[in-house]
């Protein structure tokens, strides 16, 4: 799917902080969107979790407990925020030498990490669909 | 009369009285009950002129004794040089006094240009790769090592000399205290005062953020295991910090070829004065290892050209880590640098050059070690206590007994001589013992007189 410039992926859920979510049967893989990656401009550098981090899903007020690490663009930094609940499995190392893949490839080979969710079942309604994102997107025109 | 200061005049102050409608001064305090009143006048001398308050403050100056016109061997962290005429008027132009930190950086590319060249200094000289535009102090910079390396590694113990400075070591504390660090101290052999090996392998495990030594030490020794201690840290996957005095570095081996990870120093002695404790300036560097960048502290000053490559330019880097843009994420909370005193010590380092840098560093071991000789060989006196190389910094013990350090530096005084720095408080293991440096300013009839004086104060013969 596609809104304006910004593409929207089948088969991923997402978030109003502009991150997606792909369950890997009982895993999540976790990056962030087009329209976030848009947004940032160009990356250089992308500061990944910690594995074994447990985090929380994020919610309205944020804390440090709900960063999944941080994009940085030239002029800004933004926290990537969990989507789920969970423990930190794997981290995409790729990113150290070349973060500029979260510009090119958001949804592929510039995925962020794979959490193992503690809690899906309940908190898999709060994720957006791709057509639920769509709208939500229309809406920050 | 109206004060020469305060422009508002008898007039005014009724005009204003008016205004807001009361009648007195006193009416606006009438909130105020009037059992806590103050009755009386306050105990205040009275109102002086200008040429009154001149007169005054010079008086009460000239009761103080500038080391400057004494003999001074008062060590222990700051070491006055000579500073060439043209560092002080290049640093005093306006263009370089006003700027600070530049905030609208790019504007100031002379200022930018310094920078970059005091940073490509501290490089050369430390054997890094990268350096920031400067830190508080030595301490501060360590402090912000300890961060940076807790950060990198995601390991929360820092190691210690046990003979490191007590006033950088009480700093250290400070920064660690909010990150719930915990800085372990590492003994030392008796005799010789050098970092004991076998106790920092002992305690280098998975959760040691950095090894941190200094050298010279504080105590003026030399640690001669360095590389050994490189390969430890480095085996247990810890960071090698380095502190310097970089006066030193002219002389001996740039910590980064013996395996330094981040080097910091105190940069006072490159060009900058001596006045109560200060201005200080840290030296904060580290090797290309993207790792450390990321995490490096402070402000970076790069060099680049513009879009058509025809013009050389200069630009602040790596602004993202910085707190303006990265807020509380920021790899530091030093925004700010010592941006006059760097430029000051670019000045002096272009100045000397390598050569005169080593000159300047062998005079000032040379005369440490004639120091140490001539009171060596004094009766009651042991100089100095540890047996290794020493740089340009040494301990005294008088081992005369009743006769305190302390008592031995007034001896001193009255032949307007400073001694050292006592550090007694700071180590009482090492008994009646200061900390004396040296640098090119004494000449040896200077040393010859401390010597006399050192030998007349013990009561030995010459």
């Amino acid at each position: 799917m596609k809104v304006g410039e910004h593409e929207v992926p089948d088969g991923l859920y997402y978030t109003k902080d502009h991150e997606w979510v792909k369950l890997e049967g009982n895993l999540a893989r976790i990056g962030v969107t087009d329209y976030a990656q848009k947004q940032l401009g160009d990356v250089v550098y992308v500061e990944l979790p910690e594995i074994g981090k447990v985090v929380k899903r994020a919610e309205e007020s944020k804390a440090k407990e709900m960063e999944l690490g941080a994009v940085e663009s030239i002029k800004a930094v933004s926290a990537i925020y969990s989507p789920l609940s969970g423990t930190v499995k794997e981290t995409n190392q790729v990113l150290q030498d070349r973060p500029e893949l979260i510009n090119t490839s958001p949804y592929e080979e510039g995925w962020v990490c794979v959490l193992e969710p503690s809690n899906l079942e309940a908190e898999r309604e709060s994720l957006l669909s791709p057509d639920a994102y769509v709208v939500f997107l229309k809406t920050l025109k | 009369m109206g004060h020469p200061y305060i422009p508002n005049t008898r007039e005014i102050r009724e005009q204003m009285l008016a205004e807001i409608g009361v009648a007195s001064i006193d009416d606006l305090f009438s909130d105020i009950p009037e059992k806590i009143r103050l009755k009386k006048k306050l105990k205040l001398p009275a109102q002086m002129s200008e040429l009154e308050v001149k007169q005054d403050v010079q008086k009460m100056l000239a009761r103080n004794k500038p080391f400057t016109q004494m003999l001074s061997f008062l060590g222990g962290g700051l070491w006055p040089h000579h500073i060439p005429a043209h560092v002080r008027s290049l640093v005093q132009r306006s263009e370089f006094l006003t700027s600070y930190t530049p905030y609208q950086a790019e504007t100031s590319q002379g200022m930018l240009q310094a920078l970059f060249e005091y940073q490509s200094m501290i490089c050369e000289l430390t054997g890094m790769d990268v350096s920031n535009a400067s830190m508080y102090d030595w301490a501060t910079a360590i402090g912000e090592a300890a961060l940076m390396c807790a950060r990198v590694t995601r390991r929360k113990k820092i190691l210690v000399p046990e003979l490191m400075s007590p006033e950088r070591f009480s700093v250290l504390q400070n920064y660690a205290l909010g990150p719930n660090l915990e800085v372990v101290k590492l003994g030392y052999d008796w005799a010789s005062g050098q970092l004991d090996l076998s106790q920092l392998r002992a305690k280098l495990g998975q959760d040691v953020a950095c090894v941190y030594i200094e050298n010279p030490s504080y105590l003026g020794f030399l640690e001669t295991r360095v590389e050994e201690m490189a390969a430890a840290a480095h085996k247990a996957g810890a960071i090698f910090v380095v502190g310097v005095n970089p006066i030193s570095l002219g002389l001996l081996k740039a910590p980064g070829d013996y395996g330094a990870d981040i080097v910091v120093g105190e940069g006072q002695p490159l060009g900058n004065p001596v006045s109560f404790g200060g201005p200080t300036l840290g030296i904060f560097a580290c090797r290309d290892d993207t790792k450390l960048i990321r995490q490096i502290p402070g402000r970076l000053v790069g060099a680049t050209t513009t879009l058509d490559e025809k013009t050389r330019g200069f630009t602040m880097v790596l602004q993202t880590r910085e707190q303006h843009i990265r807020r509380e994420r920021a790899t530091s909370n030093i925004c700010s640098n010592e941006a006059l005193c760097a430029v000051a010590a670019a000045i002096y380092l272009a100045s000397l050059g390598p050569r005169g840098l080593r000159e300047l560093a062998e005079t000032c071991a040379a005369n440490a070690n004639y120091a140490m000789k001539k009171l060596d060989a004094i009766d009651g006196l042991e100089a100095p206590i540890f047996a290794s190389p020493h740089f340009n910094e040494f301990t005294l013990r008088c081992t005369q007994p009743k006769l305190a350090i302390k008592k031995f530096n007034a001896k001193l005084l009255k032949q307007d001589i400073q001694g050292g720095r006592p550090i007694k408080d700071e180590f009482p293991e090492f008994g009646e013992t200061a900390l004396l440096y040296t640098t090119e300013l004494h000449r040896r009839e200077d040393i010859d007189r401390l010597a006399d004086a050192a030998a007349e104060a013990v009561g030995a013969r010459k």
